[in-house]
């Protein structure tokens, strides 16, 4: 057990590091996350504004242990039939239609209903077996030889009944199929959930996840996600940016500017082939971090202020 | 589990932050795979197994930091500092001690059984009652920090120092635990030196009985503001939820807004989940097809098609004349929550004219708005005739079939008019039409409450006088909107 204990820490940082070679800059609580998901085999629940890569790091660690990545993308009124399987009616079909004569044959010579429905019974449950199943992500992750990742994305979109219904294989990495019975998977999958907290997430289905928040990155983090993500700016231009966003995001503003917005504005600015940050170029692409008309309005008057700011601080 | 864990999840929950026990289970798994040794890890990887909300987690951070926080002998100065290493059993303890340098090597001195370095002595120690008297001694006299810190780890379990709850137990438990370190012994030596007519050692082992004293009451406080840290809030709170909003005072204001907040969160996380009912006679193909598959396309079992239920429309009128100036304030405050956690809340308020407030909650913070609604609305003396007319005016035309009308005064209309006749209008229109009257109901209809002649058109007329009651007509509200 005490040499267990000692991995921890290097398991943790080659993780980290793990993901630093492929583009996904974090700290070394986002990556004790992946470690314990992955030792205690939980599902893990992101949380955190939009934007901060929550989902890029389903993505990552998919990447990282080198399995597939399986996304649910969860929506109001999202249901079984869609997120874990459907027969396949069209083939279950066209096999009656076909094997109709085949039946004929095979009720031949049989004496009486009790001797036809025996025989019928021992084909019984040939049209709903696994080659009818169309299977959808859920039941796919769990059938994927040697595991996969799987992302149920946006999970605060979807109802009550599916947040309900997921429980079974979160905690047992199983599901119900009434036809037939239940399918366990082969290699559990590594599960992430992501939720914007459009509204709060049931209790239960808390309690078997592990629970990560990711906030807005601190100056040095995105400097370093910055640098990974838009190698080509400067080193110089790339603080001032940084500097400026995280002014802005002191302000009351209506929507943060997020990560993935610094990144679309770092990369405009080097479209823009800009050298230096001022305030007309600040001004004439703020609608690439701010989504909102007001926010744009109200930052207008503070952006001398910020930029000088940024400006010293890089 | 360990009984560290098991501690700290006892001083969590006392923080405020749910922990069930399968959430322990999974804890004890962490703690097995990340181990004491790095503080940061260990933080990291527990907050995201405890606690699950933005909440939880600043009080887990908070609770790490105090709950690991073990310094009580790092401060001392090493004025006592004779070498005793005759002994050996005390050397072996001491290299143990100072092999475990950091807060997770201390912490396990406490943990018994899964203790890294102490495996030996640890069992040696455990359920031994008081240990040899020249222990404490030895110790004392080399201060040895680490030992002495195991030492007094050890004690405060045997005390059971976790069950400490009132700080009026903190002369006995410090007793107790200086008693279970060996302070017998240590009395005793000190008798025997001065008999001996030591009186240097005498004088040396007494100063280091004081400040062992003082070190374990600080021991004991830092336990006891650990484990109690929120339970004199919580019986605070729930006193004052059960208080009549009049009678609540104004030092306990900012507990109460804060209470306040807290109920319109718990109301709407509780009834923020949209309804559905079924629309009777739109069969929902799509599904019904997909659930008689089974049955080989036989409709057996129809699916109907659903409906989601809006939430519900609420207006509030409020009234903030001197009357009721002490509720009305716990009203608005409460109204605000509202606001912030239902989209289709309006607001008024009114004493003589009746005026929105609606943007004003929006725009402004709490203080500011409650501020300026009672400078707008307040003091002045009360017409509900007046308030009615106006609110006819203002929002006659919005009132619909899905709106709740919710009314909060006492019904003082100053022997005017308060037309009734507007209020059964809006009975009419509106789904529902709710009265709140914070005084009770012997007095209604006493004096100028016209309670007898506005009932009549109101679909519920209740007595609502403390943050209880609110609490439980504002769910009612939203349970049976539909």
């Amino acid at each position: 057990m005490t040499s267990d204990r000692k991995d921890a820490t290097g398991d943790i940082e080659a993780i980290r590091k793990g993901f630093e070679t492929r583009g996904y800059i974090c700290n070394a609580h986002i990556a004790t996350s992946i470690f314990l998901a992955e030792k205690l085999q939980k599902p893990l629940l992101v949380e955190g504004p939009p934007g901060v890569g929550k989902t890029e790091l389903a993505k990552a660690t998919a990447e990282m242990v080198g399995k597939p990545l399986i996304r649910l993308q969860c929506y109001e009124g999202l249901d079984e039939a869609k997120a874990l399987y459907e027969w396949k009616y069209g083939k279950q079909l066209l096999y009656t239609q076909v094997l109709k004569e085949k039946l004929g044959d095979l009720m031949t010579g049989a004496q009486g209903l009790k001797e036809s429905m025996a025989r019928l019974h021992d084909f019984d449950d040939t049209f709903f077996s696994e080659e009818f199943l169309e299977p959808r992500p859920l039941l796919k992750a769990l059938w994927q030889p040697g595991g996969a990742v799987l992302l149920i994305d946006e999970i605060d979109k979807s109802d009550d009944e599916f947040e309900a219904f997921l429980l079974e294989l979160l905690s047992d990495y199983q599901i119900s199929v009434p036809e037939l019975g239940t399918i366990k998977a082969r290699t559990a999958p590594i599960v992430f959930l992501t939720s914007n907290n459009t509204r709060e997430i049931g209790d239960a289905l808390k309690r078997r996840c592990l629970h990560l928040y990711i906030p807005f990155p601190d100056t040095d983090l995105e400097q370093r996600i910055i640098a990974a993500r838009v190698p080509e700016m400067e080193e110089r231009l790339r603080n001032q940016l940084v500097a400026f966003v995280q002014g802005l995001r002191q302000l009351e503003l209506k929507k943060l500017p997020a990560v993935s917005e610094t990144i679309d504005w770092a990369r405009t600015m080097v479209l823009l082939h800009a050298r230096e940050l001022d305030a007309d170029l600040v001004r004439n692409t703020l609608n690439v971090l701010l989504k909102f008309q007001d926010d744009i309005d109200n930052v207008d008057g503070e952006v001398n202020a910020l930029v000088s700011k940024a400006v010293q601080a890089g | 589990m360990s009984e560290v864990l098991g501690d700290f999840i006892r001083a969590l929950r006392a923080a405020d932050v749910r922990v069930s026990t399968s959430e322990s289970i999974d804890a004890g798994n962490v703690i097995d795979l990340v181990g004491f040794n790095e503080r940061e890890t260990l933080r990291d990887a527990l907050s995201q197994v405890l606690a699950k909300s933005d909440d939880e987690k600043q009080a887990f951070l908070e609770t790490f930091d105090t709950f690991f926080a073990f310094d009580q002998f790092k401060e001392k100065p090493a004025s006592v500092n004779e070498p005793a290493a005759n002994e050996n059993e005390q050397d072996e303890q001491a290299d143990g001690g100072e092999g475990e340098e950091g807060e997770g090597g201390e912490s396990s001195g406490a943990d018994g059984p899964s203790s890294p370095g102490g495996g030996g002595q640890g069992g040696e120690r455990q359920g031994e009652g008081p240990r040899p008297r020249d222990d404490l001694v030895s110790l004392l006299e080399r201060g040895d920090q680490a030992a002495l810190q195991m030492a007094l780890a050890e004690a405060a379990r045997q005390a059971n120092l976790n069950r400490i709850r009132l700080f009026t137990q903190r002369g006995m438990f410090t007793r107790r635990i200086m008693e279970l370190m060996g302070l017998d012994g240590l009395n005793e030596e000190i008798e025997r030196r001065e008999q001996a007519r030591n009186t240097d050692g005498a004088a040396q082992l007494m100063q280091a009985r004081e400040e062992l004293r003082g070190q374990v009451r600080d021991y004991v406080e830092k336990q006891l503001e650990i484990f109690t840290a929120n339970s004199g809030r919580q019986l605070r709170e729930e006193v004052l939820s059960k208080m009549r909003l009049s009678n609540v005072d104004r030092s306990d204001m900012r507990i109460m807004r804060e209470l306040v907040r807290k109920m319109a969160k718990r109301l709407i996380a509780m009834h923020s989940r949209r309804k559905k009912i079924a629309r009777r006679g739109t069969l929902d193909v799509r599904r019904t097809i997909r659930a008689n598959i089974e049955f080989d396309g036989l409709l057996f079992h129809t699916i109907w098609k659903r409906t989601k239920v809006d939430r519900p429309k609420v207006m509030a009128i409020c009234d903030v004349s001197g009357s009721v100036a002490q509720v009305s304030r716990f009203l608005l405050m409460f109204l605000y929550s509202l606001q912030e956690v239902l989209p289709n809340v309006r607001s008024f308020a009114f004493s003589g004219e009746l005026g929105e407030t609606t943007e004003m909650f929006e725009r402004e913070r709490l203080e500011q708005a409650l501020a300026l609604v009672l400078r707008d609305f307040g003091g002045g003396s009360t017409d509900y005739g007046r308030a009615f007319e106006d609110f006819q005016s203002l929002a006659m035309n919005d009132i619909d079939h899905r709106t709740t009308v919710l009314i909060l005064g006492d019904a003082r209309s100053n022997y005017g008019d308060p037309r009734a006749d507007i209020l059964k209008l809006v009975h009419a229109r509106a789904r529902r039409v709710i009265w709140l009257n914070p005084e009770p109901r012997s007095m209604w209809n006493s004096g100028d409450s016209e309670m007898r002649r506005l009932a009549p058109y109101c679909d519920r007329a209740i007595t609502c006088a403390s943050l209880k009651d609110l609490e439980r007509v504002v769910s009612d509200l939203l349970r049976t909107a539909v």
